[in-house]
């Protein structure tokens, strides 16, 4: 109606209604969290979740740990970002605001009847409450679980600002670029949270699942990778709007696709459609998230075809050899792994229901797409930057490729005659990483070379200015070196780990790449909810001690459910060659006198962990704000508009 | 008990505030649609800055290798000339 009318009193008021939202789901998490704390067993999520033995820090992060208790989570989430949305806009934006109220509020609207009406955190135990509670699963038993579910969730969730104001800006008939400078740091900080969380999931899945690896192609790892990888190609395609007109369409599709592609994520995690190692929780949500999907889709669809005239290219691309064309082909080539990954996913629930049979996709598809579609775009990393918009010369290209593209392959050649050729698919990756990373160094050292030319002064200085002056463009190939440290980590760790399984008795030692690993006892510790029994390894080398590995066996007391043992696997990294060894106790004789150990040998893994830290930094430097480009954006509006302040 | 309060206080400050704009002493005047010119304005402006980026974009490329000198020329004017068009017209709508 505000949209319609253009009433201000019913704008303020809308905007009100998403505040007082806000504040009386805090009000709910509030009096959850204080459930949680005081063990009452009368609400069924607390006896579900929790035991009077639970450390504090679980007992709230019980929250999450339920179906019912996320169900909350995302709204907090989402009716905080839509405050912050409001706030943010409370004097501008006026034409598309009221739209975006409205969306945000369908979206509001429907998780507060889903946490209400369908899964209610606050459902009652039947009966006289318990004097204890059913107990938290082990797995969920961790400091990772403290932050991972929030920050995943938080990525998640805001992916539906953009989608609000893309919906609006079609429905307002706004389809200029305008919307884009609104949404651009809301997907940055949606896709850096997705991106951040699928790291700490990992790191989370490598010290505390135990199988020795972090990433396993889960259907639910996946559900958070697929809005992730929409999103980053619509932060690459956004440039190509913003400085050329085009894509408007395709930027239009992608957001309602990373908004769809976060709610299918939700679906994964929440129905229980499919098995996960993420499957702690099943329930009758699936229906209504997938309906809600469907809505959201067609919605999106029919805006977008509605307003087909408004959103025409104003530019042709000229060239295929131009920096938008390699935006183009970066987001084909994200969308194309995207969708492989979504067919592996949804494979299973397809084939259960057209043939009554549940076939599933195992790791190989996956890893093919990944070398199929994964090093090509790792090339356009290498390349995009170093090309000029519009067109490129052959002269020009052969300037500033070529010794990114010698250095490239000899460092390639190099490593094969190292051994490396053994994989060829992690050869070829370390080889682009090496093109990738000298290209990412050669922008740094020329940008600073001619941002001294013009304004003189220290080389550090330089380079501060040139960074703070183009946060996007700089903080975007940090971003691509953490890509490259990733992508070497994945392919060291994936293609050249060495693992041996063996029974040990009591000063019994066993080999792995050099390193003698000798069974030195077992050791019991007692913590408030569990007692672990631990192998104690010692790990030498040359006769030198390199560390002890303590890998465990821990056996929750306080599940009612019966003891449940979990794997407490033990890392040693060596960073100097950047090798993790890895310990996994898998049984221990009836006396004692001898356990079954495996040991893995990971290259690099430590540079997955590192690449998330970069991965940040980038992403900061990229969302911090610049006081220059909001007062020209200002400018541009007020003069423009004189009615808009 | 406890809880029947809370409910009732936070349902009173929604209701509240939701309906503060109505029951405000403050009057606002409805908000203006944009006119055709505001629009056209707006676009104006937006093409003017875009080809102030690229004109920027181009200077970085040409300084640190990645256009040469004859493209640099070419791609300057056409840029100068679409943010002098830009302007123009928005002289003529001033």
């Amino acid at each position: 109606m505000a949209g319609r009318t253009r009433d201000r009193r019913l704008m303020r008021s809308a905007g009100n209604a998403v505040y007082a939202a806000f504040g009386a789901t805090l009000v709910a998490v509030l009096m959850l969290l204080i459930a949680l704390e005081r063990h009452d067993f009368s609400i069924m999520v607390v006896y579900q979740h929790t035991t009077r033995q639970l450390p504090l820090q679980y007992q709230l992060t019980a929250m999450w740990a339920s179906q019912e208790g996320s169900l909350l989570l995302w709204l907090t989430v989402l009716t905080g970002a839509s405050s912050l949305v409001v706030y943010q806009n409370r004097h501008r934006n006026r034409e598309l605001m009221p739209w975006v109220t409205a969306v945000l509020g369908g979206i509001m609207i429907f998780f507060s009847v889903m946490a209400a009406f369908v899964s209610s955190p606050f459902a009652s135990y039947p009966g006289t409450p318990p004097s204890n509670g059913a107990g938290l699963d082990p797995a969920l038993q961790n400091p990772y679980m403290v932050v991972h579910p929030p920050i995943l969730y938080m990525g998640y969730v805001t992916l539906s600002v953009p989608f609000a104001f893309a919906m609006a800006a079609l429905i307002a008939g706004r389809t200029d670029a305008r919307w884009l400078a609104s949404v651009r740091r809301w997907t940055l900080f949606a896709w850096m949270c997705l991106g951040v969380g699928m790291l700490i999931g990992a790191h989370w899945a490598y010290v505390e699942i135990g199988w020795g690896g972090y990433w396993a192609w889960d259907p639910v790892e996946n559900a958070a990778l697929l809005p992730w990888l929409a999103s980053t190609a619509f932060l690459h395609s956004v440039m190509v709007q913003e400085k050329k007109g085009m894509l408007k369409v395709w930027n239009a599709v992608l957001v309602s696709t990373a908004f769809a592609l976060s709610l299918f994520g939700t679906f994964l995690t929440r129905s229980g459609v499919v098995n996960s190692v993420h499957s702690f929780t099943q329930s009758n949500v699936g229906p209504f998230l997938l309906g809600f999907l469907a809505v959201a889709v067609a919605f999106a669809v029919t805006l977008i075809i509605w307003r087909l005239p408004l959103l025409r290219s104003e530019h042709r691309m000229e060239s295929v050899i131009s920096r938008e064309a390699t935006f183009l082909f970066n987001n084909l080539l994200l969308l194309a792994l995207a969708f492989a990954i979504l067919w592996g996913v949804v494979f299973p629930i397809l084939s259960q229901a057209v043939e009554g049979i549940r076939s599933t996709v195992s790791v190989p598809y996956y890893n093919f797409f990944l070398v199929a579609f994964g090093l090509p775009l790792l090339a356009l990393t290498g390349i995009g930057p170093l090309i000029a918009w519009r067109r490129a010369s052959p002269g020009s290209l052969w300037r500033t490729f070529r010794w990114p593209m010698i250095s490239a392959l000899a460092g390639g050649g190099v490593l094969a005659l190292l051994g490396a050729g053994t994989n060829p698919a992690a050869l070829a990756a370390f080889t682009l990483c090496i093109f990738v990373a000298i290209t990412i160094g050669l922008e740094f050292a020329r940008g600073t070379s001619a941002r001294r030319a013009i304004a003189g002064g220290s080389w550090p200085r330089a380079l501060f200015d040139l960074v703070g002056r183009n946060r996007r463009r700089y903080g975007g190939y940090v971003v691509h070196l953490a890509v490259v440290l990733l992508v070497v980590g994945i392919a060291a760790s994936g293609g050249y780990t060495s693992v041996v399984e063996q029974t040990l008795h009591r000063g019994d030692s066993l080999s792995i790449d050099g390193n003698k690993v000798t069974y030195a006892g077992l050791i019991q510790t007692k913590q408030q909810n569990s007692t672990t029994v631990s192998a104690r390894l010692v790990v030498t080398k040359n006769g030198q001690q390199q560390g002890v590995l303590e890998p465990g066996r821990r056996v929750y007391t306080d599940v009612q459910a019966g003891q449940q043992v979990t794997n407490e696997v033990d890392i040693h990294t060596n960073y100097l060659d950047g090798t993790d060894i890895y310990g996994i106790l898998e049984g221990i004789s009836p006396n004692g006198s001898s356990v079954a150990v495996k040991v893995l040998v990971n290259p690099l893994v430590s540079l997955i962990w590192l690449a998330g830290v970069v991965f940040v930094i980038g992403a900061a430097i990229t969302l911090w704000p610049d006081p220059r480009e909001a007062r020209q954006l200002a400018r541009r509006y007020a003069t423009a508009l004189a009615r808009e302040a | 008990m406890i809880a029947a309060i809370v409910v009732a206080l936070v349902v009173a400050g929604a209701v509240l505030l939701v309906a503060w704009p109505f029951v405000s002493p403050a009057r606002e005047l409805p908000e203006e649609a944009l006119s055709a010119t505001d629009r056209r304005r707006l676009e104006l402006f937006e093409q003017r800055d875009a080809a102030y980026a690229g004109l920027r974009d181009l200077e970085q490329d040409h300084r640190t290798g990645k256009v040469g000198d004859d493209d640099y020329e070419q791609e300057r004017k056409r840029l100068r000339a679409e943010a002098a068009a830009a302007l123009r017209e928005l002289d003529r709508l001033q």
